[in-house]
This record gives C-alpha cells, sequence and structure tokens, in this order.
C-alpha cells in the first residue's frame, strides 16, 4: 500500500479540519470529491508532508513521515500540486520544472531528460522557453503539473488539477492520470465530477473532515440512483451520499 | 497534452545529495536572479558617489583609495541595494506562494535558500569587485607609483556577501513585500551609524566597522610604508562571522531540515557569532602607531618595513630637492615654491644644502589619543642641514578644492617656519614677523598670509595657545612690514648675524631692525 491512514486528524485552533480519516490506497487513481471547506487539502497537505497530523497514524510509500529521513525519501518519490500554485515569473517553463527537479533531488544526469520529458507530456513544447509570466492560467496550471510528474513519482497529489484547462486538454489529462495510475497512486481533490468518473478508480467523499464514501464510481452512481439532485448520475450520487451524510 | 509512454522511472536514491545537483541549482538561481538587473543601478549610483570624486583627488593610490575604500564609499553604495535585493530573493518563495512546494521537496530547505543567497551574493560580491577592478584600472592610469591596498577591497566585498546574508535572512523569516525596501533602508542606517560612530571612534569596538574612517590608513600607506592589513583582518573576520551566522541561521528553523543539519547550522551559526566578537575583542587592542593601526595578534612585523625607492631629483635656488617618485607630478611645483624662499636664505647660517620628502605619519595630538588628524611640520635637521617635507601634509592640488597656489603657498609657509625656527610650534612675535616677511618677498602678500596660510594653522598647537587670527596682531604686522622693507643685502646680512638668536628665541620683536 502507498498510503496508508488511519484515525488521521488536524485541528487549526478550534476548526477540525480533518477528523478521524482512514484510508488505504495502493495504485491506481483515486479521486478525493468533497464540497468547499470538506477537509480534502488539509488531507492532501498533509499526505504531501507539508502538515503534520494532529493525532492518528500515517503511512507513505511504507514510511513514516514523522521522521525526517523517511519523510525525505517519501519527498523524493513524491509529486504534488497544491491549489494554489504561486511561479516564479523570471523563469522559463524549462527552468522551472528543472528547478524542482533538482529540488526533488533527482540524479542531476537524469534531469534534463525528465524535464524534457515532463515538458512533452503537458503538451508545452513550444512554450518550455518562454517565461511564466508570458503564459495564461491554464499554461501554468499544466507548468504546475509538470513539475509534479517530473521525478515519475510513485504518490502523486494534486489539488484541482484541471481548473483553468479547456475540455481538450482536460481529456488529454485524464489520460495521463490513467496511464500513471497503471503503476503509481493517484490522488485528485477536485470539484469536478467527470474527472472522476472519467479518470478514477476509486472515490473518496469527504464532508466536514469525514469520509463520507468511499467505494467506486459506479457504486457512488448507484448511491444516486431516485436521488434527484445533479445533472450527472455521479452528480446525483455525490448528492445523495452528502444528503445522507447530513441528515 | 499529449499521453505519452512515460519514460523508466529512475530509482530513488538513497543518502546524501549530490553536489552536481546542487552546483546545477545553483546555475538556475544564477540566470534568474535579481541583483543583475539592479547592478547598473548600482554601478550609477557608484560613478557618482564614489569613482566621480576619487578621480579628482591627488593622483596617489592611498588618497584615492581612501575615499573609495578607507571611508567605505564603495560599500555604502552597495549595501542598502543588496539588502534589499537580498531580502526581495529570501522572501521569493512566501511571497510566492510556493512555500508548500518547496516544502515537499526532498532536498532540505536549507539547501535550496542556501543556492539562493549564494546565488544573490556571487552577482553582489562579483559586481563589486568587478567595480573595483574598473576603478583601480581608471584611476591608475593617473598614478605613476605603487599600487593600491588589497585589504580594503577584501572588507568591502566581504561587507556586501554580509549585508546580502542579513538583508535575505530577514526575507526569509519575514517574507513579505515590505521586506525588501525595510532592509534596503536598514543597509542605509547601517551604513550611515558606522560612518557616524566612526567620527569619534579612534579605537575600540567602534573600529570593526566597515565604514569606519579613522585609521584606517596613513596618508603615506603604500608609498613611505606599506598599508598595514592588521585592522582590515580583523574587519573581513567580524564581517566573515556576521555573514556566517546569518546563513547559518537559516538552517535552525524547523522547516530547514532534519535534526543533524539543525544542530550543524546551530554549530555553525555559534561559530560564525563567536568569529565576529573574537574580531570586536581584537579591535579592542588596537593602538595606533605612526604608520598606521597595528593589532598584535595579526600582526605581521615584515610589514613595517619601509618601501624602498629611488627619490626623483630637481633643484631650487642650487638647492637639490628630491621627492619620492609616486610625488614626482609634484616635483615642478615644489621647486617652484622653494626657489623664492631658499633665495632669501641662501648663505645663511643653517641654511638648508638640500630639501628632501618625508612620509606623513600618524601623530598623537595633546589630549585627542591618536587619530589620523596630521599635524607634523616641515623641520630642518641634521648637518649639514637637510629641510625635510612631509607634502602629503599639505591639501595636493585636487585634494578636496585645494588648488596650486594654496599648494604652493603651504611649501612657501612650511619651508619659511622650518628655516626660522627649525620646525617647532607657532614661532614667538619675532619669528612670525621675520617669517611675514619673508613670506612675502616669496610672493605671498602680508595681508593675504594669515587668511590663506596661517588660517587654520597647519601645524599642531598647544591646546591653550590662542589660535591665529584672520590678520596679524597690529604689532607684529608693523614689526614685518618694517622687516620687508629693508634692502635685500641688509635683511640678509642681519639675518646672516642674528638667525641662531631667533631661532633660540632670544630676539624681541622691538630688536628687529
Amino acid at each position: 500500500m502507498n498510503v496508508e491512514i488511519s484515525e488521521l486528524s488536524r485541528r487549526f485552533g478550534r476548526t477540525q479540519a480533518v477528523a478521524g480519516v482512514d484510508l488505504r490506497a495502493g495504485p491506481g487513481v483515486f479521486g478525493l470529491l468533497g464540497p468547499n471547506g470538506a477537509g480534502k487539502t488539509s488531507l492532501l497537505r498533509m499526505m504531501a508532508t507539508v502538515l503534520p497530523p494532529s493525532s492518528g497514524t500515517l503511512r507513505l510509500l511504507d514510511r513514516d513521515p514523522g521522521s525526517y529521513g523517511p519523510r525525505r525519501e517519501i519527498r523524493r518519490r513524491l509529486g504534488y500540486l497544491p491549489q494554489n500554485l504561486g511561479y516564479y515569473p523570471g523563469f522559463t517553463v524549462a527552468e522551472f520544472i528543472e528547478y524542482f527537479a533538482l529540488l526533488k533531488d533527482m540524479p542531476s544526469r537524469q534531469v534534463p531528460r525528465a524535464v524534457a520529458a515532463s515538458i512533452e507530456q503537458l503538451g508545452l513544447g513550444g512554450k518550455a522557453r518562454a517565461k511564466l509570466r508570458t503564459l495564461s492560467g491554464g499554461m501554468l496550471r499544466r507548468v504546475g503539473i509538470a513539475q509534479a510528474i517530473v521525478n515519475q513519482p510513485e504518490l502523486l497529489l494534486l489539488d484541482e488539477p484541471t481548473a483553468g484547462l479547456d475540455p481538450e486538454q482536460r481529456v488529454a489529462f485524464r489520460a495521463l492520470l490513467r496511464e500513471f495510475g497503471e503503476r503509481a497512486t493517484v490522488i485528485v481533490s477536485t470539484h469536478l465530477v467527470e474527472d472522476v468518473a472519467a479518470a478514477c478508480s476509486e472515490v473518496t467523499l469527504m464532508d466536514a473532515g469525514k469520509i463520507v464514501f468511499h467505494g467506486t464510481p459506479d457504486e457512488l452512481i448507484a448511491q444516486g440512483e431516485g436521488h434527484g439532485v445533479g445533472d450527472a448520475p455521479l452528480e446525483r450520487g455525490y448528492s445523495a451520499v452528502l444528503a445522507a451524510a447530513r441528515s | 497534452m499529449t499521453a505519452t509512454t512515460l519514460p523508466v522511472r529512475s530509482q530513488p536514491r538513497a543518502g546524501r545529495t549530490a553536489p552536481a545537483g546542487l552546483a546545477r541549482l545553483l546555475r538556475v538561481e544564477l540566470r534568474r536572479n535579481t541583483m543583475p538587473w539592479v547592478l547598473p543601478l548600482i554601478a550609477l549610483v557608484f560613478w557618482f558617489d564614489s569613482y566621480r570624486i576619487a578621480a579628482t583627488l591627488p593622483p596617489l593610490w592611498n588618497s584615492r583609495t581612501f575615499y573609495v575604500l578607507g571611508q567605505g564609499h564603495s560599500l555604502i553604495d552597495f549595501a542598502p541595494f543588496v539588502a534589499g535585493v537580498a531580502a526581495w530573493m529570501g522572501s521569493r518563495d512566501g511571497r510566492r506562494g510556493l512555500t508548500d512546494l518547496v516544502t515537499t521537496s526532498a532536498r532540505s530547505r536549507f539547501a535550496a535558500q542556501f543556492a539562493t543567497w549564494a546565488a544573490t551574493a556571487i552577482w553582489a560580491v562579483g559586481g563589486y569587485l568587478i567595480f573595483m577592478t574598473a576603478t583601480f584600472w581608471a584611476l591608475s592610469r593617473s598614478i605613476v607609483w605603487g599600487g593600491p591596498p588589497y585589504w580594503p577591497v577584501a572588507v568591502g566585498a566581504v561587507g556586501v556577501a554580509a549585508f546580502s546574508a542579513a538583508g535575505f535572512a530577514a526575507g526569509a523569516y519575514f517574507p513579505t513585500r515590505f521586506t525588501a525596501p525595510v532592509a534596503a533602508f536598514g543597509g542605509l542606517l547601517a551604513c550611515g551609524m558606522s560612518s557616524q560612530i566612526g567620527f569619534q571612534s579612534y579605537g575600540g569596538w567602534g573600529l570593526i566597522l566597515p565604514t569606519n574612517s579613522n585609521n584606517n590608513y596613513g596618508q603615506d600607506a603604500g608609498i613611505f610604508y606599506q598599508f598595514l592589513p592588521d585592522l582590515p583582518v580583523a574587519r573581513v573576520m567580524f564581517l566573515a562571522g556576521v555573514t556566517v551566522a546569518l546563513v547559518a541561521l537559516l538552517g535552525v528553523r524547523a522547516t530547514a531540515g532534519g535534526l543533524r543539519l539543525r544542530h550543524i547550522a546551530t554549530v555553525v551559526a555559534a561559530a560564525g557569532a563567536a568569529l565576529a566578537v573574537t574580531a570586536i575583542a581584537l579591535a579592542f587592542t588596537a593602538r595606533v602607531t605612526s604608520y598606521g593601526t597595528v593589532i598584535p595578534a595579526l600582526h605581521d612585523a615584515a610589514n613595517d618595513r619601509p618601501i624602498p625607492y629611488t627619490p626623483v631629483c630637481g633643484q631650487a635656488a642650487g638647492v637639490p630637492v628630491c621627492v619620492q617618485p609616486a610625488y614626482q607630478a609634484y616635483l615642478p611645483d615644489v621647486t617652484a615654491a622653494l626657489r623664492p624662499v631658499l633665495g632669501q636664505t641662501d648663505g645663511l647660517p643653517g641654511a638648508p644644502v638640500r630639501v628632501g620628502q618625508v612620509a606623513t605619519v600618524f601623530f598623537n595630538a595633546t589630549g585627542r589619543g591618536p587619530q589620523t588628524s596630521v599635524g607634523q611640520v616641515s623641520t630642518l635637521r641634521g648637518e649639514p642641514p637637510v629641510l625635510s617635507m612631509p607634502l602629503n601634509v599639505f591639501n595636493l592640488p585636487g585634494s578636496f578644492g585645494a588648488n596650486q597656489t594654496q599648494f604652493t603657498d603651504e611649501i612657501k609657509l612650511q619651508a619659511v617656519h622650518a628655516i626660522v625656527t627649525r620646525g617647532g610650534p607657532l614661532g614667538d612675535p619675532a619669528q612670525i614677523a621675520v617669517e611675514a616677511a619673508l613670506m612675502q618677498h616669496a610672493g605671498i602678500p602680508l595681508a593675504a598670509q594669515p587668511r590663506q596660510v596661517l588660517a587654520p594653522s597647519p601645524w599642531a598647537l598647544p591646546s591653550n595657545e590662542p589660535h591665529p587670527g584672520t590678520t596679524y596682531p597690529r604689532q607684529i604686522a608693523a614689526a614685518a612690514q618694517r622687516f620687508a622693507a629693508l634692502p635685500a643685502a641688509t635683511r640678509h646680512a642681519w639675518l646672516a648675524s642674528h638667525l641662531p638668536a631667533l631661532r633660540a628665541g632670544r630676539v624681541s620683536l622691538a630688536q628687529l631692525p
């Protein structure tokens, strides 16, 4: 298992962002759904080793991120795209990705090839030498994804990765996710249920810091049968599970 | 975006960070650093504040570099910009919303920040050294002898690194957009305070401040005697210690890296602080000698050896006049100034048979402690008598507004004073009156003498002695006019018979013919 979470909680002052979450994930693409403030980003940040948990246990890639050595090893094999990714405006696309490849401690000789590969995968070849300040929001998002996958991570955490992408890019991105999911654990936090339907083998629904559903997209769709809210079957399942959790 | 086949994943490495990766990171940081964009602005300020003024000063390495390095103008020109840009770079991740992403990197946060700081410091220090090299090259075109002092350049370079470290640490600890301007202002304030404290600090901890101009090096350092490196070495130690401590502070933070790295950073920060404190302690042991500041623990006796040279000579009224070759450009002025003086004293008892230049040295003024002011006067010593003149005591043409007339007038005054008093303090009324008459015949009108030459006096006065006024006292002026009005032969004959008594202070004003 690449991700093993047990009774994981995180508190910010009086706010309980994540409350006793249990989760296990091996290779595959996992969708993390939930309304605003459900705790998705906090859970993702804990998995990204940005935030230490308040309580509970967390094991990533068979290691305990609580101590520095294992945490560093996890980070070498981790890809992370934060929800609000900033950028260095003076860097070119290639330099930005190279910079993070180096921060991920990739072997120096492999960096140029890895950077070129991730640029190609995200369709950024024509913009490799463009300064980041000249790119559109969608392009910047793709640069963010490129830096996340440059080290071919075994655990890829993406927070709202398709925000700002056009439909064509989104389709291609889902294909990329599926390919990564064949050998790595990909966890995608999103509001867009169509991304989950198209790319995810499993889906987890969070509300108020807790997991209220975990299963396949088909199982989530089944939860929505007979439920009237939502245009798509997955949306109806999403609404039905949330309504049941809150009742 | 294309769903191409993924490349085979490289095996993750365990263990230590590869230096090659760090070097590559540094290369990226060097390429995209903000500092090179600011260097043209610094160049403009540097040209205006440092080079432009230094180039107008007398063509001697010590005079020109004292303004740029001794008074720390080059550092003052760099420090605010460097501190501001470094703070901008240090706060970059926080300002740009990249803290989360850089936190999840395998490489320690400290390593990444170190690369960013190092790139900033390399640009800043590199810029400083290039500016100084260009300055030396440009200044050297009109300097005929000797070489520049290099230790003060090292002080400036390490000072630039220290300001970059201070700015970067401020930016890293307080990553807001306001940190950079605050750091820049702080840099300016620090340099200003360093200079201000320096104006009053002739000893103690204040000597360690990099823009304290006191006692850095004597006015004839690098010409007659060596530039003493003792104080610059202590300053390099101080600034290097501060730099190391500030950079290591970045590694002390909980987010900097592993426990081992944080422990090492703590030890290194403490070592840097200890080095800085040691340098301050050394400054307390400093004492000012004739040739500069000596710190016993750092002093190399080899630096006390005088610099050998072959004098350059001319003639004034048949008397050989020799100067150190660095001053050869002034030899025509010196001989021209001495000619009317030596013409009047030729054949007098104890008149100089040769004029030579001596080194300008630090002196210890009564009640003020060692300081940089030079209070030497020309002296007439030896048998046969030699007139020894410390030329750099005078206002060399070009030094802060002085012109050729002021320079030659001072030479005349010093020569006359040395001949009449052998180089003592101001003199008694009879001596002053005779000097005034001789100067009048050397080309300085009586009415112009006190105003242009004697006020302020170029030699040290006992603290209880009244300072010369803007005009001679009435009785002295009358006696001087009376003596000057005598025929030259009569004046010469009187001096031939009375000069020893006049020098000994045994002639009163009323006894003057």
